[in-house]
């Protein structure tokens, strides 16, 4: 292989030697410019522009790997060391520069829909959920279905990973993105404020605003409804709704019950007032940092704000407990994936970048530096992950963690349906409007969104 | 060597041409017109490729949809438009805005631009201090004043808890005027500069005979002050309403449109559209219609502008 790529450098220094010395061929004779070779001149550079601007950016269309930028985009937050060591590894045995572009989620999706548009695509993408079924379905996520059936024994797919993060990159019966990260939120409490108050963690939703009004005094709230509509999947869960019924076509359904749970969080801010308003902010770390700065004695969040809390107040002493019960136990399954867009250059590059980043080895590693969590059921059995206290409660949490916007994908509107449900959530838990009004509201827009 | 070009005497030069003839080019001046298209050649192109191109991309994925943006729609996007009550609202909440920052601009700046007329002490450095935050990113504003503002983290409310004062919520309950205000922190600075040129152009003589005539600062500042910065106001309000109705990083950094849709912005709305629904043929039929709209302000705010132009 390195040979190869040795030979090609060569290859690619003659040819550029041998265009540099036919550019530097003497002009003829002759004034130096004219007025005909200055129009063709101004002509070229009228010609160049436009293709340098389509072609700004581009990845590499080179196959197979033998030198080039291989791109990636990224999450901002999910450079870990134990990546950076694969991605070294990785630019050694195919001699590549790889490239992580990393941005927040909304940025990411906001590239890479304008690479979509462009055709100029990177070679992998990490993504943040929904996004796969989405993106296979409009066909610009390639289907990995032939590298399954190829390595999907070697590295353990599909039976090693936990069945709904398979399922929720499955469109088709063919598989488009391979989960990275698997994620679920628990109930985090302050040890101290609870035991000084005499209560156990709650278990259940009655418990749990016991146990907020209970700790909610001065500047102390008892407890703080994270930022983003995301964080209102997991009350929906626990009272048995989706956002989607592919079978009726319904919305949020049953309705009572969604009803119910988006009235229950509007109480706890405006009734009981146990929980300050949240906000519109982008900054979804904000019950995370209230949370260090104890400032409130229970949020319900993920290990991702794990290194907020410990890098903000390395003393804190806090618990992890399961999910809440309402009608039913249960927790939204998040979690990152990599997938392939359809036009990337070289897919058996990318392909081979997948399975080293999602080897157990890698996750594991990962794991012990951020503490988070991995949709491989043998990660889950690692002593590292069982001895890790951050990391156990959410071993035990994750095979109950299910998706809340199960096959909102095929309606075609996800990112639509997506907004008006963030339009009823702010609506009643930062207005405070009336269940009735703020659903009739929902089902209007929705039916205006479906009929299109 | 070419022959020297025709002098044309100043009285010939400011005479209209007559239409429907055609005069015919001597070769140095056809010469000196091919060497001026010559060089408004990269002008041409750079207009061409970044401006007027993406233009006619838009107008035509404005008549087309899906996901892929490849199935032709005639007008639907466009008459949809009209029926979708999210656009109607997002197109409400901006005219709101534009309205507000206009107003806002022109009174703040022409009443800081009058105030620092004067000859006072500290006037560069105050006119240094309001013209910082407009050199200032949006991005960089938006964030400071979401951070000021947070109802529960910003500094704003434990100040005013700290002085026994009413706490504040204001991005939760006025969105909208929220975003104005911090839009006018942001470019108050710049109008005002504007109007203090304009002031500086009105000949004190004006002033002085006011003052004969016994008219007071008020009378002076209404008959004289107002009417001869029409102008620079016709100006002033032209660019407000423009970049009220162009506003994007307002909404999308401050408010992210909410609460609910409370403070969503159309452009805001179109990138909403065009990247999280991807739906980019609804979304260009909808900058096409507020590209019109657009359009068709200036135009009026021009034609009212104009007829209000006076001259002493």
């Amino acid at each position: 292989m390195n040979e190869r790529v040795t030979h090609e450098r060569v290859t690619n220094r003659k040819h550029r030697e041998r265009s540099t010395r036919m550019s530097a061929r003497p002009a003829s004779n002759g004034p130096w410019m004219t007025r005909r070779r200055m129009l063709g001149v101004a002509g070229g550079v009228a010609a160049a522009v436009p293709l340098a601007a389509c072609g700004s950016g581009a990845p590499e269309a080179e196959s197979g790997g033998g030198g080039g930028t291989f791109l990636a985009y990224w999450n901002n937050a999910h450079e870990f060391d134990a990546y950076k060591d694969v991605v070294a590894q990785f630019e050694e045995d195919h001699g590549v520069t790889v490239e992580l572009q990393k941005f927040q989620w909304e940025d990411l999706r906001t590239k890479l829909v304008s690479d979509f548009q462009s055709g100029n695509v990177p070679d992998v993408v990490e993504e943040p959920g929904n996004w796969v079924q989405e993106f296979a379905l409009s066909g610009d996520a390639l289907s990995l279905q032939k590298y399954i059936d190829e390595d999907g024994a070697k590295i353990g797919f599909p039976d090693d990973w936990l069945r709904p993060a398979v399922a929720d990159n499955t469109h088709d019966g063919q598989v488009y993105g391979i989960q990275m990260h698997y994620t679920c939120t628990l109930l985090f409490y302050n040890r101290g404020m609870l035991a000084d108050a005499g209560i156990e963690p709650p278990t259940t939703w009655e418990d749990f605003l016991a146990a907020a009004r209970e700790l909610n005094s001065g500047d102390v709230s008892g407890t703080v409804l994270n930022d983003g509509l995301s964080y209102s999947y997991p009350w929906m869960l626990q009272n048995g709704v989706h956002e989607y019924d592919a079978g009726s076509g319904k919305l949020l359904q049953p309705r009572a019950a969604a009803m119910e749970a988006m009235r229950f969080q509007r109480d706890l801010v405006h009734e009981h007032q146990v929980s300050p308003k949240p906000t519109t902010a982008l900054d979804v770390t904000r019950a995370a940092k209230f949370f260090a700065a104890e400032r409130t004695a229970m949020i319900l969040t993920g290990p991702w704000d794990i290194p907020i809390i410990k890098q903000s107040n390395p003393d804190l002493d806090y618990g992890i407990a399961q999910a809440l019960t309402g009608r039913r136990q249960a927790t939204i399954a998040g979690g990152t994936t990599l997938f392939i867009p359809a036009k990337a250059g070289r897919p058996d590059l990318s392909w081979d970048f997948i399975k080293r980043i999602t080897a157990l080895k890698t996750e594991t590693a990962a794991t012990e530096q951020s503490s988070m969590l991995m949709p491989r059921k043998s990660w889950a059995k690692e002593a590292s992950v069982l001895e890790n206290p951050d990391v156990k409660p959410f071993t035990e949490g994750l095979p109950y963690a299910e998706e809340f916007r199960t096959d909102v994908y095929t309606t075609g509107k996800a990112g639509e349906l997506e907004d008006i449900y963030k339009t009823l959530y702010e609506s009643m838990l930062i207005e405070g409007a009336g269940a009735e009004e703020a659903f009739a509201a929902y089902d209007d827009a929705a039916a205006n969104i479906l009929k299109g | 060597m070419a022959t020297p070009a025709k002098l044309t005497s100043p009285t010939e030069l400011s005479k209209p041409a007559k239409r429907g003839r055609r005069t015919k080019r001597s070769p140095i001046a056809r010469r000196q017109a091919r060497t001026a298209y010559l060089f408004l050649t990269p002008a041409i192109i750079f207009f061409g490729v970044f401006f007027y191109y993406p233009i006619a991309d838009i107008l035509n994925t404005s008549m087309l949809t899906g996901q892929r943006t490849d199935e032709f729609a005639g007008v639907d996007n466009y008459t949809s438009a009209f029926e979708d009550p999210q656009a109607r609202n997002a197109f409400k909440v901006t005219l709101q805005f534009a309205a507000g920052t206009t107003l806002g601009a022109i009174v703040l700046g022409m009443g800081l631009a009058v105030l620092i007329n004067q000859r006072l002490r500290g006037s560069l450095a105050f006119k240094l201090a309001l013209l910082v935050p407009y050199l200032t990113s949006i991005a960089v504003v938006g964030l400071m004043w979401r951070n000021i503002l947070d109802p529960e983290l910003g500094i704003l409310n434990r100040i005013l808890s700290d002085l026994g004062l009413p706490t504040q919520e204001w991005l939760n309950t006025h969105p909208v005027a929220t975003i104005v205000a911090v839009t006018l922190w942001m470019t108050t600075g710049h109008t005002m500069i504007l109007f203090l040129a304009g002031l500086q152009g009105i000949p004190d003589v004006y002033y002085e005979a006011a003052k004969v005539d016994g008219a007071n600062r008020w009378q002076q500042f209404r008959r004289i002050t107002v009417p001869l910065l029409t102008p620079t106001t016709l100006f002033v309000s032209v660019m407000a309403v423009i970049t009220g109705l162009q506003a994007f990083g307002q909404a999308y950094i401050i408010t992210r449109g909410g609460p609910g849709e409370a403070s969503d912005l159309f452009v805001f709305h179109v990138y909403e559209l065009a990247f999280r629904a991807r739906d980019f043929g609804y979304a260009s039929a909808l900058s096409v219609l507020l590209l019109l709209v657009i359009v068709a302000f200036t135009l009026l705010q021009l034609r009212i502008g104009r007829k209000r132009e006076v001259q002493y």
